[in-house]
């Protein structure tokens, strides 16, 4: 020995917390070194794997967002500093808080309805001995492109299309669906129809992952069906409910592009969504409104999914 | 973990070609663009060359100037002493001449006056002529006689010496041909939306269509001189001769209508092979190089042995360029039909049988060979460096439209040039592609690329379209100049997209209309957009209908005095009269006034009856599959047949085209006819077209000031494709006080198309009275409010409103409607 370790005992492992030098080296510190260097070693290793990914992100995400960020204080063609000036124009746009109030309300209505609806009918898929063919068939409507669901949508939801053809036939009125309020809930309709069949698939994986002995020992105790899913499912299902929810959030933005393709740039006011408006700004040269509201949508998008990512995080715990 | 430290490399190295792949398929090659220059098969540099040798060469035009004013030059060739023959008739008295020149055109001498028997217009006409290599002409004319009409071969030889081929068409199987004429509203190509569009052909004056009128019009250059009086009768034949070729010197092929081509003996008529293409809808033309006989559509090219009669292997570098370069305009061969030189309207190309490549020897978006009027009749190979076209231009200069052209090859000239000009459009603009082909002609090192977005093969939205130009804009990779058809010109100009361009006008004050060209100047009095065309919303009725300068509450206080119209076509044409007074000071629209138009409107539609629509002849041919635009549907001239025959009491619309003998011969139908300004809530409404604004991005700004110059000069002015009226006033003057018929004694004859063809209207083709010249230069003067011109708030405006019209909905839900739709896109 030339010199002096002292140790400290934390959590019941060792760590060094002082060295008195003496000649020669030191075992223990050596092989303490090895250890530390090992594991900075195996983490920068782990940074190098995800480094691709990150470079990707860092170039087409962040690098654009951080110009998005910058363009939001500058003029639209002119780049000059326009200070919170955007920030102002957008928030006191029309436009801006029509979309943003029907987006909201779309999302607030659409998630849970999706969300619980896609959970009944995995359970009672679940407990169907056809729920594998049947789950086959809600899947059908991701499979069908978004030009030939608004050709079909077009079709059925026309002044004088199929569907007013049907309640004229029984002496009802024919309303023009796209032209009134009944163009929200016609795009209501479309995005549970076309999302259902994947929450619910979702939803059976998160149902699978229960074990059956769960169920098999409450049902010993005494618990009945209605008991076993408010005590025994829905707890277990817990994790699926974040992954489903971020998901069912962002494929809600994909629902404008039924709506554009059947109403175009300038829909009913109730189905001008936040995507029509980014849309027109883009193609009239706004970019500085863009801009800013980009940064204000991603600023309420961040938050949300934080908040959900915490809700789940304590959840877990 | 034997392989560990491997399967960790190869991991490493997988993830960073998968990175490094995806970041290269970013970048990409900057607009790397085909032998843009044709010439020499080279790659130009691009702009000004950025490095790199630039290539050089190139094909230089320049007019030839003829020894008489041909109204129709039959066919031109290079004879085998050399001599380059014309055979055409003279735009003076019709006359059938010969002439030569020894030195490539610069000299011309008569060679000689065709017979009696070719010039006798008593009794029929010269249809078609073809030369000879060795100077011989045969003449196709069309003997009219008790019978119908007859077509008669005669052959001239060197000198003149007139002999009759003893060839007898046969009949064409199931097919008989009518002399009598109709016209029909056919346009000429292509779709356009909107005054700025593509304007296609008969936008103004379609009912009546080159027709039996004695003045080739239609620009084919083989319309043949016909009869000098109307005709109403009708007579049948069997069969008639379409075209006619030399094969060799002592063989003519003769095509007849059903597309049979006839290989006859010059001396005996006898018939030597027949190719029969009657079996396929698809048209043909014919053309000769050596013993070759090359037929082409517009999608294939079939080479026939003349000596056996046998079809060639399909010489696949040929076939494809038919599909990619379009039909063939003309052919000549300078080595005995191994190889041929053909123009389209993309240029002069040259392929040599058997071989697998197609040359591009001329690039026509650089000169007149791709201009959309121009007609190219016959090329002339003088030699490698030089080429003669004779063409029918219907913007040329000549009297007549025939014109002949020179190119040259000019080692020294790069072979691209060296500024590239960006034009762009969102609908293809047949003045502006005119304009083009002229541009370049006077400014060798000026390449200006045009590019319209929108076309019937891409399948572009306008939105989609000007997302991409914003892209590009943005990018720093747009256009130079925009012609704003579509555009929204107030918020491009808004948002500093367009700069001033009042420079390009500045020293010809007093040339244009100025309340006119100033329609586009902002608070500051900058000029951001200067509209080169417009036109005028214009009314025509009765007496008892319309009195000129009534306003609009008189107007649609008489009610049903617009019932027969199209509900869309009657709200579009009177957005134009009315939306101008619907903005506020703050860009909204007021709602009371649309209701009112609305109101209004209804009240002079009457009650809607479909039957009465379905009977106009818009509508007719439309049902019949007659192509026809929004911007045809909105004009004038689209209701003269209902007007004149009564299915409307009163015609309005938009006027962009003089056309002084349909306009008198319509009011000659009407009790005390007469015409003005289509009333409207904004009274004096222009419709400004052909919108010009130069890019605040533009990479060459003063060239694109230059060009916006020459576009407002008298030059581009007088180029009619019925896109409007000119700005610039002696051009206006020009295109509608009717020089063009001065001392011609040229009747039309037309009838309407669709389910109306009996009815007709004649009338004789000659100058504008003084009067009428005044008339409309005074309603072009007093025009002070330009129309208007925002896409998105018209087509909520006609959606809505043709509800009103048809009686589905009332005009104050429509305005809610439409005010609920706009207010969204003001708020933006």
């Amino acid at each position: 020995m030339h010199g002096t370790v002292n140790w400290l005992q934390e959590n019941g492992e060792k760590k060094i917390w002082g060295w008195k030098a003496g000649k020669g080296s030191c075992p223990e510190l050596m092989e303490y070194r090895k250890a530390k260097n090992k594991k900075a070693h195996k983490k920068w290793r782990g940074f190098l794997w995800i480094l691709p990914s990150f470079l990707g992100v860092m170039v087409f995400y962040l690098l654009p967002y951080a110009d998005v960020v910058r363009r939001s204080f500058l003029g639209a063609v002119d780049s000059r500093f326009v200070g919170l000036g955007n920030y102002k124009e957008v928030l006191g746009n029309t436009a801006f808080l029509l979309a943003v109030k029907n987006t909201v309300k779309f999302t607030l209505l659409c998630i849970p309805a999706l969300v619980f609806m896609a959970l009944a009918c995995a359970v009672l898929l679940c407990r169907s001995k056809y729920g594998g063919v049947i789950k086959s068939a809600f899947l059908m409507p991701m499979a069908l492109p978004a030009v030939s669901v608004a050709l079909v949508w077009r079709l059925l939801f026309h002044g004088q299309g199929l569907l007013n053809h049907w309640l004229g036939q029984f002496g009802l009125p024919e309303p023009d669906w796209m032209n009134g309020t009944s163009a929200f809930w016609v795009l209501v309709l479309s995005y549970i129809w076309k999302n259902l069949g994947y929450d619910i698939v979702l939803w059976m994986a998160g149902l699978a992952g229960i074990s059956e002995n769960i169920y098999e020992a409450a049902k010993v105790d005494g618990a009945g069906e209605w008991k076993c899913f408010l005590h025994i499912t829905l707890p277990n299902l817990k994790p699926s409910l974040y992954t489903i929810t971020v998901l069912s959030f962002l494929n809600s933005f994909k629902v404008f592009r039924e709506a554009y393709l059947v109403a175009g740039d300038y829909p009913h006011e109730s189905i001008y969504m936040m995507q029509h408006l980014f849309n027109n700004w883009f193609r009239n040269f706004s970019f500085d409104k863009m801009a800013a509201a980009a940064v204000l949508e991603s600023m309420v998008l961040l938050g949300l999914i934080l908040l959900l990512q915490k809700a789940w995080d304590s959840g877990v715990a | 973990m034997k392989f560990g430290k491997l399967k960790r490399a190869a991991g490493i190295l997988l993830s960073a070609a998968l990175l490094l792949g995806s970041l290269a398929g970013c970048s990409g090659k900057e607009n790397e663009t085909p032998s843009g220059s044709a010439q020499g098969n080279s790659n130009s540099a691009e702009g000004g060359g950025e490095g790199g040798e630039q290539a050089m060469g190139r094909f230089l035009e320049s007019d030839v100037v003829l020894p008489i004013v041909f109204s129709n030059i039959f066919d031109m060739r290079k004879l085998e002493d050399g001599t380059i023959r014309i055979i055409g008739s003279s735009g003076d008295d019709g006359s059938k001449t010969v002439w030569d020149s020894k030195d490539s055109g610069a000299n011309w001498e008569k060679a000689f006056d065709a017979p009696a028997e070719i010039q006798d217009e008593e009794n029929g006409y010269i249809d078609y002529a073809a030369l000879s290599a060795d100077g011989q002409s045969v003449w196709v004319y069309n003997q009219i006689g008790d019978g119908g009409i007859k077509p008669v071969l005669y052959l001239l030889d060197q000198e003149g010496n007139l002999s009759t081929i003893p060839f007898e068409l046969p009949a064409a199987e199931g097919r008989d041909i009518f002399s009598t004429s109709y016209s029909v509203n056919v346009p000429e190509d292509g779709s356009g939306q909107g005054p700025d569009s593509e304007n296609q052909g008969t936008e103004d004056g379609s009912q009546t269509g080159a027709l039996e009128n004695e003045e080739p019009k239609d620009g084919s250059g083989e319309s043949g001189d016909g009869p000098t009086e109307p005709e109403e009768g009708e007579s049948s034949n069997k069969n008639l001769i379409t075209d006619v070729a030399f094969l060799g010197n002592s063989q003519i092929l003769v095509v007849d209508m059903a597309d049979k081509v006839f290989q006859i003996s010059a001396a005996d008529g006898s018939v030597k092979q027949a190719y029969d293409f009657s079996d396929t809808p698809d048209a043909y033309q014919f053309y000769t190089a050596g013993n070759k006989l090359v037929v082409t559509t517009t999608t294939e090219a079939l080479v026939y042995d003349t000596e056996t009669g046998e079809q060639q292997p399909t010489e696949e570098a040929l076939q494809s360029s038919v599909a990619e370069n379009g039909f063939f305009n003309a052919v000549d061969s300078t080595d005995a039909g191994e190889s041929i030189y053909y123009l389209t309207g993309k240029g002069l190309f040259h392929y040599k049988f058997g071989g697998s490549v197609m040359e591009q020897m001329i690039d026509g978006s650089m000169n007149s060979l791709g201009a959309p009027a121009f007609y190219p009749i016959a090329l002339a190979m003088v030699d490698e460096q030089n080429l003669l076209v004779a063409a029918n231009d219907a913007n040329s200069d000549e009297v007549g439209g025939i014109s002949l052209l020179k190119y040259t090859w000019s080692a020294d000239t790069p072979a691209k040039p060296d500024k590239e000009l960006k034009v762009y459009s969102l609908y293809n603009n047949r003045e502006l592609r005119q304009s083009i082909s002229r541009f370049q002609k006077e400014h060798t090192d000026i390449y200006v690329n045009y590019q319209a977005a929108m076309s019937e093969d891409n399948g572009m939205t306008v939105s989609d379209a000007l997302k991409t130009l914003t892209t590009e804009i943005m990018a720093g990779k747009g256009p130079d100049l925009l012609l704003l058809d579509g555009m929204p010109i107030q918020t491009y100009m808004e948002k500093g997209i367009l700069q001033d361009i009042s420079g390009a006008v500045a020293d010809k004050k007093g040339n244009y209309f100025e309340n006119i060209i100033h329609a586009y100047q902002d608070s500051e009095g900058k000029t951001c957009a200067i509209p080169a065309r417009f036109f005028i919303p214009m009314a025509q009725g009765g007496s008892a209908n319309y009195t000129p300068g009534e306003d609009f509450d008189t107007f649609t206080s008489k009610e049903g005095v617009l019932s027969g119209m199209k509900p869309e076509a009657t709200i579009e044409k009177f957005w134009y009269t009315c939306g101008a007074a619907w903005q506020k000071e703050d860009r909204t629209l007021d709602a009371g006034k649309i209701t009112d138009f609305l109101t209004k409107l209804k009240n002079a539609y009457g009650e809607y009856d479909s039957s009465k629509t379905e009977n106009t002849t818009a509508y007719t041919i439309a049902e019949e599959g007659g192509g026809i635009t929004e911007l045809q549907e909105i004009s004038l001239s689209w209701g003269d047949f209902d007007l004149a025959f009564g299915r409307y009491r009163v015609n309005v619309g938009l006027y962009g085209r003089m056309d002084y003998g349909q306009l008198t011969a319509v009011n000659e139908k009407l009790e005390q006819g007469d015409y003005g300004l289509m009333p409207g809530q904004a009274g004096n409404v222009f419709v400004p077209a052909m919108v010009l604004g130069i890019s605040s991005k533009a990479a060459q700004p003063e060239t694109a000031e230059e060009f916006v110059g020459y576009l407002l000069s008298e030059e581009a002015q007088k180029v009619a494709q019925f896109g409007g009226f000119p700005v610039e006033r002696s051009s206006f003057l020009s295109v509608i006080d009717g020089h063009e018929y001065e001392g011609k004694d040229s009747w039309i004859s037309g009838g309407s198309a669709g389910s109306n063809m009996d009815e007709r209207l004649s009338f004789k083709m000659e100058p504008t009275p003084e009067e009428v010249i005044e008339k409309m230069t005074s309603l072009a003067e007093s025009l002070t409010v330009p129309a208007l011109r925002d896409d998105v708030i018209k087509d909520a405006v006609v959606e809505q409103g043709a509800k009103v019209l048809k009686g589905e909905t009332s005009p104050e839900a429509a305005t809610d409607a439409i005010m609920q739709k706009v207010n969204i896109y003001l708020a933006e």
